[in-house]
């Protein structure tokens, strides 16, 4: 597996993605797997610009996602792959896309959703499709930054008194 | 006269409101938006636009922003549209210090000064001292 960060935000390419998770990883590519910005092409357009141009970009629908993972994977370039939701990567996961890490940067769950970390708001999918990922042995981690401490979800969910 | 909209990451926006007023006074119009990890996306726009109405009073809205690609442009970026509204990223000090003088300015000519004025205003101290003796 060469893909070096799979992350879930929903402001996807943003400013701690630019200018600390980038540099940390010394990533050569981006991936924005999100059927909303793969149909608008004024949203692509400014995350091109926005991203330095050495930092090669591809916007995926969650299905050209799919369909190309394998492929990035092969590529062996140290890429970050973002989410806009849990629900996606989850459906990028069961049709082939096995990321064994997955880091949790901003998800602001509306409905029903419960505090967690100041950045994540979890609603009950969310945290059964966590535990599914868990499960199956991925290890999830809540992390903004790569300077914050992250914490593991299983932690998190004890404490809440999910377990 | 334009609307101002400051948005940045933190309270950045107000500060360099505070600043700006204390080397020149009150500022009217103008108005910021802190985003923070705890704002969701769909509250920040809401901010935004019910902002955008309490600032506009006609004559457009220029939203300035911090940092081309953060979430305070992205959002910005989502509510442009020519002739009334215009966004530029890389807010500094000497841009809101232009702003009262050319407030009368149609909102394409406001947003142009506004950014010229900003870039005019980064220097690189050796390389004026190296100018005015007359070195490369």
């Amino acid at each position: 597996m060469n893909i070096s960060l799979v992350r879930i935000d929903d402001r996807l390419i943003h400013g701690q993605i630019l200018e600390a998770w980038l540099p940390f990883i010394k990533a050569s590519c981006i991936v924005v797997a999100d059927d909303n910005v793969a149909n608008d092409f004024f949203r692509k357009s400014v995350i091109r610009m926005a991203v330095p141009s050495d930092i090669e970009v591809i916007v995926n629908s969650i299905e050209e996602f799919i369909e190309n993972c394998s492929h990035y994977e092969k590529e062996g370039k140290k890429t970050i792959v973002l989410f806009y939701d849990i629900c996606n990567a989850l459906k990028a996961y069961n049709f082939g896309f096995k990321f064994e890490k997955l880091n949790i940067g901003s998800v602001q769950s509306e409905k029903n959703r419960k505090f967690y970390s100041p950045a994540v708001y979890l609603c009950k999918d969310d945290i059964e499709n966590l535990r599914f990922l868990v499960e199956s042995g991925v290890e999830v981690e809540l992390r903004c930054i790569p300077r914050d401490k992250p914490l593991n979800f299983r932690d998190v969910a004890k404490k809440a008194g999910l377990t | 006269m334009v609307g101002v909209l400051i948005i940045t990451h933190g309270n950045l926006g107000y500060e360099l409101i505070q600043s700006a007023e204390l080397i020149k006074g009150r500022m009217d119009g103008v108005l910021a938006i802190s985003v923070d990890p705890t704002k969701g996306v769909e509250e920040l726009k809401k901010e935004i636009s019910s902002s955008i109405k309490k600032v506009n009073k006609g004559k457009g809205v220029l939203i300035l922003t911090d940092l081309f690609g953060g979430t305070p442009s992205n959002l910005s970026l989502s509510f442009l549209k020519e002739g009334k509204l215009e966004v530029i990223s890389g807010v500094n000090l000497p841009m809101l210090l232009k702003l009262p003088d050319i407030r009368e300015k149609d909102l394409a000519d406001f947003a142009y000064s506004v950014k010229d004025y900003g870039m005019k205003n980064i220097s690189l101290a050796s390389e004026i001292l190296n100018k005015k003796i007359g070195k490369k």
